[in-house]
């Protein structure tokens, strides 16, 4: 039996993992498109901040794949699906069969209408490669702004500062909230980031970046003119489907999964962020962003693509390390 | 990551302009004064037939041998490349293309091969190539324009050694593959802007860059041949392209005749009427040229065979290399019939030792069979000639006035050399015969008169001695280990002890352009100092070792490679720490 894994991010490796564990006889392919070894998202700012080292980023060691009897596609990507003949192409047009198919490609910041323009000007922070990137740049920043939502936002913003760097945060919002809209924390978030030295411009956003000699000229549609050494910025975070596209899996924002993780085509299962499972609190479906939650999904796709019948608990919250202090967030109430 | 140090190959099949990617990168590295060394692997079949590769390595340091494992392995065609992956190091790259047209098969992907130790790189060659040159023609320039961002080369050496490599096509096509050369660098750029840091020092000069065939040729023509006379034969043909060049245009002579024996047949005429003359073939050639060199040998008429080595016996293994001629070269001939074997160890020895070659060859009248190898005569390398121009040397030993009087061509003199005179000279009246002779030339058949010219032909052997360079010595002085080699395995032994010594293993050399006759008295003493000899060799009998046992008395350890591919300096490294550890014991 053949099983491919399209996403080496913590949800398609733990599946891998759950495959290889259970039945040591079956194919596991999991393809990749970053450079690197499977690796803890979560803790790039510490290894930005240089409190690991780049080999504790790692979910396995070559001699652990191996063992585990994984095979592991870096820097390669899917560009279709074939649910009937059971095949998937990859970018460079070789054509590889499954028997079961979990896709597991995550998602990403993404830019809208009025920043797509200035892409070129703006650096991310969402995988290895942007922080080895930014690892480089590091010395030379003294000025960062940051525009955006969620927890990885939150994360950029206090590494940032950590290391003693100027930064301004621009949000849309009345108050720094980050999209999150219930969390435990020992006071107010917006109050707690001033006082920690982050500049925060609300009810604000970025409409213009222009290359200076120094760095970067930034407008913002309240007509403020800010100068910076670099700019981290973004709309929204978006599950990466484009390898669905031409197939019938059915999807809305992300992929469209069951209870049991199955997309709408036979044998074929997603999990991470790049699906959407349908929300009892909310009524509707729901993308499940998160470790907890892609771990958990992880384990029981695998499960299921043994042919096992394991049912995904939404996971209520996160817990996340602030500068020191904790932060239970939760995008419900 | 920083290097100072990159061995890159270039995978494809014939046609994908995989030698002209080793030359382009080759000579911009050597532009900006980076050490350089080039080695072509191609197959024996036509254009689009067969595979092709193209190993470049570069450093900041003297390079001697291809050394071990591929830093960068780039597969223009994906199926072919598969086997490379073995070569490439942990922690070594891959780059594939992404734009080839119709459906891989997962079993036939480039891609789907590469081991989470190294890392592979999407491009779409093709698609770029076309992009820029409307054809699929320029993919090995899209390549390199990756590579050139890649490790942080400075873009305008190679924008000038494509105008050089170019020079004598139109502008437009200059253009286009400088568009193409640049799309391969942006494409880098944008989708893997990480890249790393080769250690340039800018204040190196250029370097020049040849091969062994080259050099054997324009060593040649410098110290005065006049006629080369040939058939064509892979890996030695460069030689006889270069002197149907050049030789013309110094009055010279180059003729392409029917075969091997007709060629050894013409060489051995220009030297019978005075001219400095020379063939060159590779081994089924050196064994259709056996009895012409006997002929050489008993009418001692001098003669220069350049035997390129190849993979054997018979039509063998055109296309890779071996160093399994050595036994013919010594003993190919029918009867006792001594003949000088030569094999330079780099380029610099083939200019040189070509020089010598002709020197003792018309001195001793013998023939002189010089031993490169494919992997020799066909890499490239920057290197230093000592360039040594005289075109009117002569090495002859002319007869006296005297001696004219009453000419014996075959005079019995201490040395074994006897006068030489050009046939048509005042007084030349003698004659010559492949039959054995009295002292005048004429046919005789008696037993003393057999023998005591048979000792004269030897004797030469025993005179020439003192014409020949002394054996080199390289390494720890003290060390109980000792190495010796021939021809082109030298270069890998010499980094393979450098690996050993990092281990703090000391070794040391003793090479020679000499393989017979030799300066016994310098290897019996190195023999005598030392506690382990190791003969390691590109050939299954271990030829090189069994001329040593004999010669000398040795048991050394003998490695025999029966390669297709220049020797892995790490294993020899491996078998000297081998040593070291039972001496230790």
């Amino acid at each position: 039996m053949k099983h491919v894994i399209i996403g080496a991010g913590v949800a398609g490796i733990t599946a891998a993992r759950t495959i290889k564990e259970q039945d040591r006889e079956a194919e596991v392919v999991v393809i990749g498109d970053e450079l690197f070894l499977p690796y803890k998202r979560y803790l790039l700012s510490e290894f930005l901040s240089n409190s690991i080292k780049r080999d504790e980023l790692l979910f396995f060691s070559i001699g652990m794949l191996k063992e585990l009897g994984i095979k592991l596609r870096k820097g390669e990507h899917v560009k279709t699906i074939e649910p009937l003949k059971k095949l998937i192409k990859l970018h460079h047009n070789e054509v590889m069969h499954y028997d079961k198919l979990l896709i597991a490609t995550g998602g990403s910041p993404s830019l809208g209408l009025v920043l797509r323009p200035y892409k070129k000007h703006i650096s991310f922070y969402s995988s290895l490669y942007d922080t080895l990137v930014l690892k480089e740049k590091l010395p030379e920043i003294r000025k960062c702004i940051v525009f955006g939502n969620g927890v990885s936002c939150l994360d950029l913003i206090c590494m940032l500062r950590n290391l003693g760097k100027q930064v301004t945060y621009i949000t849309k919002e009345e108050q720094a909230t980050f999209a999150l809209n219930e969390y435990d924390f020992e006071g107010e978030l917006h109050t707690f980031l001033e006082e920690k030295g982050i500049e925060i411009i609300t009810e604000d956003q970025i409409v213009l970046i222009e290359e200076s000699d120094n760095g970067y000229k930034v407008e913002t549609i309240q007509q403020k003119m800010l100068t910076t050494d670099i700019v981290f910025a973004w709309d929204y975070y978006k599950p990466n489907i484009a390898c669905i596209e031409d197939s019938a899996i059915e999807k809305k924002t992300g992929i469209l999964v069951n209870v049991r993780l199955e997309t709408s085509e036979k044998d074929i299962y997603a999990a991470g962020d790049c699906v959407e499972i349908y929300h009892p609190c909310l009524k509707n479906y729901w993308i499940n962003f998160g470790l907890p939650n892609a771990l958990e999904q992880g384990k029981i796709a695998g499960k299921n693509m043994l042919g096992q019948n394991e049912e995904y608990k939404i996971q209520e919250a996160i817990v996340f390390n602030l500068m020191g202090k904790s932060l239970k967030a939760r995008w419900w109430k | 990551m920083k290097y100072s140090e990159i061995t890159i190959r270039f995978c494809g099949i014939a046609g994908d302009g995989i030698v002209a990617s080793g030359k382009i990168l080759a000579g911009a590295c050597a532009n900006i004064g980076l050490h350089v060394m080039v080695n072509n692997i191609y197959s024996a079949e036509i254009r689009g037939l067969g595979k092709s590769s193209a190993t470049i390595r570069f450093s900041t340091e003297k390079l001697y041998s291809m050394g071990d494992g591929l830093d960068l392995l780039v597969g223009m065609m994906s199926k072919e490349s598969i086997i490379d992956l073995r070569d490439v190091k942990v922690g070594g790259n891959v780059i594939y293309d992404t734009s080839t047209i119709g459906d891989v098969a997962e079993e036939d992907s480039l891609a789907s091969h590469i081991t989470p130790e190294i890392q592979g790189h999407g491009l779409p060659i093709k698609k770029l190539a076309n992009e820029a040159t409307g054809t699929n023609q320029g993919k090995n320039l899209v390549a390199i324009g990756a590579i050139c961002y890649f490790y942080s080369l400075p873009p305008e050496m190679f924008i000038d050694q494509i105008r050089s490599v170019f020079a004598h096509k139109e502008e437009h096509i200059i253009d286009i593959n400088i568009k193409a050369f640049n799309l391969g660098y942006e494409y880098f750029r944008e989708n893997y802007p990480l890249n790393n840091q080769f250690e340039i020092d800018k204040r190196s000069e250029p370097r020049a860059l040849t091969s062994g065939n080259d050099a054997i040729a324009k060593g040649a023509i410098d110290c005065g041949l006049k006629f080369f006379a040939g058939y064509p034969i892979t890996p030695a043909t460069k030689i006889m392209e270069i002197a149907a060049k050049e030789l013309p245009k110094l009055g010279g002579w180059t003729l392409q005749m029917e075969d091997e024996i007709a060629a050894i047949g013409a060489v051995l005429g220009a030297w019978f009427a005075g001219k400095r003359a020379m063939t060159a073939t590779s081994g089924p050639g050196l064994s259709l040229m056996s009895e012409m060199i006997n002929m050489s040998v008993m009418a001692e008429i001098p003669t220069i065979i350049v035997n390129v080595q190849r993979g054997g016996p018979s039509t063998g293994l055109p296309t890779k290399v071996e160093q399994g001629d050595l036994n013919i070269a010594l003993y190919g001939g029918a009867g006792d019939s001594p003949r000088v074997v030569m094999a330079p160890t780099n380029s610099e020895e083939c200019y040189s030792g070509i020089q010598l070659a002709f020197d003792i060859a018309e001195k001793y009248q013998t023939p002189v069979i010089f031993l490169s190898d494919l992997f020799l005569g066909q890499r490239t390398e920057t290197v230093t000639i000592k360039e040594n121009i005289d075109r009117n040397r002569c090495t002859r030993k002319k007869p006296t006035p005297e001696q004219l009087e009453n000419f014996q061509r075959y005079q019995i003199t201490d040395d074994g050399v006897s006068p030489l005179i050009v046939p048509g000279e005042p007084g030349a009246v003698y004659s010559t015969t492949g039959l054995e002779h009295s002292v005048t030339g004429n046919p005789n058949y008696e037993e003393d008169v057999h023998s005591m010219m048979t000792a004269k032909r030897f004797r030469k052997f025993e005179s020439m001695v003192e014409d020949l360079p002394e054996a080199d010595i390289l390494g720890e002085e003290t060390a109980d280990i000792g190495i010796a080699g021939w021809g082109s395995t030298i270069g890998s032994i010499l980094e393979g002890m450098e690996i050993a010594k990092k281990q703090g293993v000391k070794t040391k050399l003793i090479k020679s352009i000499m393989i017979h006759p030799q300066h016994e008295d310098s290897f019996r003493k190195f023999f005598a100092s030392c506690k382990k000899i190791i003969v390691p060799e590109m050939n299954y009998q271990g030829q090189y070792a069994a001329l040593l046992k004999s010669r000398y008395g040795i048991k050394p350890i003998e490695i025999h490679i029966p390669s297709v591919n220049p020797v892995s300096p790490l294993k020899i490294a491996q078998k000297i720490m081998e040593t070291s550890s039972e001496l230790s014991q």
